[in-house]
């Protein structure tokens, strides 16, 4: 293989590369903490585990990097799943009706024992993610078959996906009492677990955008699904495919929502991470009209989003009143991304080459 | 069969074919109307109160605020764009409307306020979407999030609203001329509308009038069309689009705060998490009146109907009795996609007319299989949810009727719980509503001696001083009690629900957390402590 050649150090090359933007606002947010928050860097070894702010930004950022990084791909071909949230509770509903069935039959009893659950692990999570993937292939039917708008398309499973799981759940609140159960959400090897969870499925997804063909395709049929048809790309099996992958990324996120929070609570579990997920990828510079996207800077971008939010907790704002915060955050990453201010950072760069005026 | 009657049969298909072809945007509308009346009618002959008028009636008074703000959203989806943060501007509308007038301020002051303050709410957001080109949803996405976590800034509690004016807005009742002198006649209470009723269908009459009489309508309808792809077109005929994007984002601000008013004076009170996932039942609702959802076409007076089937929605599940409220929202859904399939088929249905050769009749053929395909998929769908529904309701046919298990749910003993608390007690829990609607006041002693008091009803039960000190320790320490991790979170809890407070005395320190079960965001700690509370309480007979 060919060695690109290496280009000269520049500001500008800099300022053009997709993570830049991300970077600088994790770098702004951590600095920040640094000088207000004392203590924010500290990470102390407890029992060989790795515990600090920082690694609870990793740890709490973990189902919206996993959601980001199914909606990045949705996002990329032109589409958005407002579904994720309601997918999460559904899964969630899953899993915790078939470790504590008490809920079905209508009374709130406690199981206390940790070691008792109703069906066996390995069920418990294939039985949550198929349902999920389910639910992706109704998105992606009705998205890349029906050809009703996104937007709708998802909407209608986040209107009615809240309904199904409390149906699932019987309308309770299901306490997960099954210890092993714990350990995806908090469980601890050396860094928390789920940031594994959520490497192997970064992995997964960037060896098959990035090292098969599958990756071009999806920016293709963003950029114009028409011409992809045109050229041989079977547009609507792409979009399929990202519908049920992100549905699957949201059922992994949903199992590590509660477990947690010990607990599957089908109408809070997941509420308006939708919106962190899509801002994620926002921040992460993925256009929302489809076409060249990133899954690093989602990433960083989902990570940021967490940074905003524990920075918040730790000054003691309270947790509703964040929603401002992050509104604010939104609309300054907006101003950020608009062309006025991009030209105007390339004429900081180069004043003589830059086209800005 | 002859010449003559096979003529006819052709001539009588293409005039309803062209009557279709022409009456197209309506069939949507008519579909809503004819379905509202349906349930309607099913629900008055499955339940003998669903007849009497003032249910009737009460199908607009409970869902003013909802039609207040679906006629803003019809014009901002007819321009092709959306608008998410209608839930958050009422909110926040009820909130700061509350505290203010608490403050003492003058009430029309704080109503002018309030619509100000909407109108600048959505100027802003319409700026976002008009000149930087942000879009719509991600604009309105933030402004939801800005207004709701306004709220908390502003208070952290429900507020009430007990201003006279206030009142008198929420509570005179508007007879119905003709129908009250019948009633009064025959010795009934006469059935009445209430001001937020008639200020709505003063705003419809309005909307009309804008919409379909002025040339801003035109501009509306221009800039919308071709599923939204027009703006480019309008903007070359010369239209103000810019101007008439600002404005139908401000008049959406103004019916949302609006609606936000309407809603104060239904509930008498102020919190931020009022109006949950209304923003989707306003887009449901302007879907289900015939709006096309990718702009361009649709009538106002539609979204009446889509609210008014919204409003059956919930008052059939109301009066079943049995099935929870979270069913509106699964039958809600699949009525939206029942409507948005038909409009999908309809717009199929125009390509189909523009297209001749040969393999796209082909693929015309083939988009018609799959629509029927589909529209059995949804009417499957439909029938198993109806079925599901059905056999869900059939049980509770002989048991109380609906009225009589509506409950009032008791406030929290707070001073009482703070009394028994300086008398010596470790722990105090209150609980109320319920299905059986209790109010339990219970207090565990540090010696062991528990005590619950529900309506006159005492009962003592007696553990060991060591199981009173493990429930403390576990807590207070296990479930970090002491932690900001437990915090207060209150609504008003569902028909099935428990509202529960909890105060704890131990190592010096109280705190007292309420919550609810189900619709908040109960901390899981606080879970667990009940859970470990509840087996210590003697039981009431009536109860469990």
């Amino acid at each position: 293989m060919k060695k690109p050649t290496k280009q000269p150090f520049s500001w500008r090359r800099i300022t053009e590369s997709r993570l830049f933007f991300p970077l600088v606002a994790l770098f702004l947010i951590l600095l920040f903490d640094f000088i207000f928050i004392p203590g924010f860097f500290a990470i102390e070894s407890r029992d060989g585990n790795l515990r600090g702010s920082l690694i609870d930004i990793f740890r709490n950022g973990s189902t919206v990097m996993l959601l980001a990084l199914g909606m990045t791909l949705v996002i990329a071909t032109g589409g958005v799943d407002l579904s994720v949230g309601a997918v999460m509770a559904i899964a969630a509903s899953t899993a915790g009706i078939l470790m504590n069935p008490s809920a079905l039959r209508n009374e709130v009893f406690f199981v206390t024992d940790p070691s008792y659950t109703f069906q066996p692990l390995w069920l418990v999570i294939i039985a949550a993610l198929a349902i999920a993937v389910l639910c992706g292939m109704w998105n992606g039917f009705l998205v890349a078959y029906m050809r009703i708008q996104p937007m709708v398309a998802t909407l209608i499973l986040m209107i009615a996906g809240r309904g199904i799981a409390q149906l699932i759940t019987n309308g309770l609140r299901v306490q997960i009492t099954y210890k092993p159960y714990w350990f995806i959400g908090q469980g601890w090897m050396i860094v928390p677990f789920s940031l594994y969870i959520v490497a192997i499925v970064f992995a997964f997804s960037w060896l098959m955008t990035r090292k098969t063909s599958i990756g071009m395709f999806i920016e293709s049929v963003g950029i114009n699904f028409r011409s992809s048809f045109f050229s041989g790309i079977n547009e609507k099996r792409i979009k399929m495919l990202v519908y049920v992958f992100c549905a699957f990324c949201a059922g992994i996120a949903g199992l590590v929502a509660s477990s947690n929070i010990k607990t599957s609570d089908s109408n809070n579990i997941g509420l308006t991470t939708e919106l962190d997920a899509i801002l994620a990828v926002v921040i992460g510079g993925t256009a929302m009209s489809g076409g060249r996207f990133s899954l690093l800077a989602s990433m960083i971008g989902a990570l940021v989003m967490q940074a905003i939010t524990q920075t918040m907790y730790a000054i003691g704002v309270p947790a509703f009143a964040l929603q401002a915060v992050k509104s604010v955050v939104v609309i300054i990453v907006i101003l950020l991304y608009s062309r006025q201010v991009r030209g105007f950072i390339q004429w900081i760069g180069n004043p003589k080459k830059s086209a800005y005026k | 069969m002859d010449r003559k009657s096979e003529e006819k049969r052709v001539q009588m298909k293409n005039i309803l074919s062209t009557f279709l072809q022409r009456n197209r945007k309506l069939i949507p509308l008519w579909a809503t109307a004819i379905l509202a009346l349906t349930a309607y009618a099913i629900g008055a002959s499955l339940f003998v109160g669903m007849r009497n008028p003032q249910v009737f009636l009460n199908l607009f008074r409970n869902s003013s605020y909802l039609l207040i703000s679906a006629i803003g959203m019809t014009f901002v989806i007819i321009t092709g764009g959306i608008d998410l943060s209608v839930a958050g501007v009422v909110a926040l509308t009820s909130v700061s409307s509350a505290v203010l007038l608490r403050e003492g301020m003058d009430p029309w002051l704080v109503v002018t306020l309030m619509l100000l303050m909407g109108m600048f709410l959505g100027a802003i957001m319409g700026s976002f979407i008009t000149y930087l080109k942000v879009q719509p949803f991600i604009a309105t996405l933030a402004g939801l999030w800005f207004t709701r976590g306004m709220c908390f800034f502003i208070s952290d509690n429900a507020v009430t609203i007990d201003h006279p004016t206030f009142q008198i807005l929420g509570k005179t009742k508007i007879f119905i001329p003709g129908m009250m002198e019948y009633y009064v006649g025959q010795g009934r209470p006469a059935p009445y509308i209430t001001i937020p009723v008639v200020v709505g269908f003063l705003l419809l009459g309005f909307a009309i009038y804008m919409a379909h009489y002025t040339r801003i309508g035109r501009t509306i309808y221009a800039i919308g069309g071709n599923e939204g792809r027009n703006e480019q077109s309008a903007r070359l005929m010369g239209l103000r689009v810019d101007q008439t994007k600002m404005l139908v984002y401000t008049f959406n601000g103004f019916c949302s705060a609006l609606a936000g008013l309407a809603f104060s004076v239904f509930v008498f009170s102020g919190h931020g998490l009022y109006a949950p996932g209304m923003e989707l039942d306003v887009i449901a609702s302007v879907v289900m009146g015939g709006t096309m959802l990718t702009g361009g076409s649709g009538y106002v007076f539609g979204t009446l109907f889509g609210v008014m089937v919204l409003a059956v929605t919930q008052a059939l599940i109301q009066f079943i009795g049995s099935l929870s409220s979270w069913w509106t929202k699964i039958v809600i859904g699949a009525l939206t996609l029942i409507f948005i399939g038909v409009q999908t088929i309809i717009r199929n249905r125009k390509t189909q007319r523009q297209t001749t050769t040969v393999e796209e009749e082909e693929v015309t053929l083939r988009k018609k299989r799959r629509n029927l395909w589909v529209g059995i998929g949804a009417l499957t769908f439909g029938l198993i949810l109806i079925a599901v529904a059905v056999t869900q309701a059939l049980p509770s046919r002989n048991q109380a009727t609906p009225e009589s298990t509506q409950c009032k749910v008791a406030p929290f003993r707070e001073t009482e719980a703070a009394q028994l608390i300086l008398e010596g007690a470790a722990l105090v829990y209150h609980r109320t509503a319920g299905p059986e609607c209790v109010d339990q006041l219970f207090a565990i002693f540090p010696d062991g001696r528990v005590t619950g008091t529900a309506g006159g009803q005492t009962l003592e039960k007696q553990v060991t001083a060591a199981e009173v000190e493990q429930l403390l320790t576990a807590i207070s320490i296990d479930h970090q009690w002491f932690t900001n991790e437990i915090y207060s979170t209150y609504l008003n809890p569902c028909r099935q629900c428990y509202a529960h407070f909890i105060s704890i005395s131990f190592d010096g320190q109280v705190k007292a957390a309420t919550g609810v079960d189900g619709t908040t965001a109960m901390p899981p700690g606080y879970a667990f402590a009940l859970a470990e509370i509840r087996p210590l309480l003697p039981v009431f007979q009536s109860s469990e």
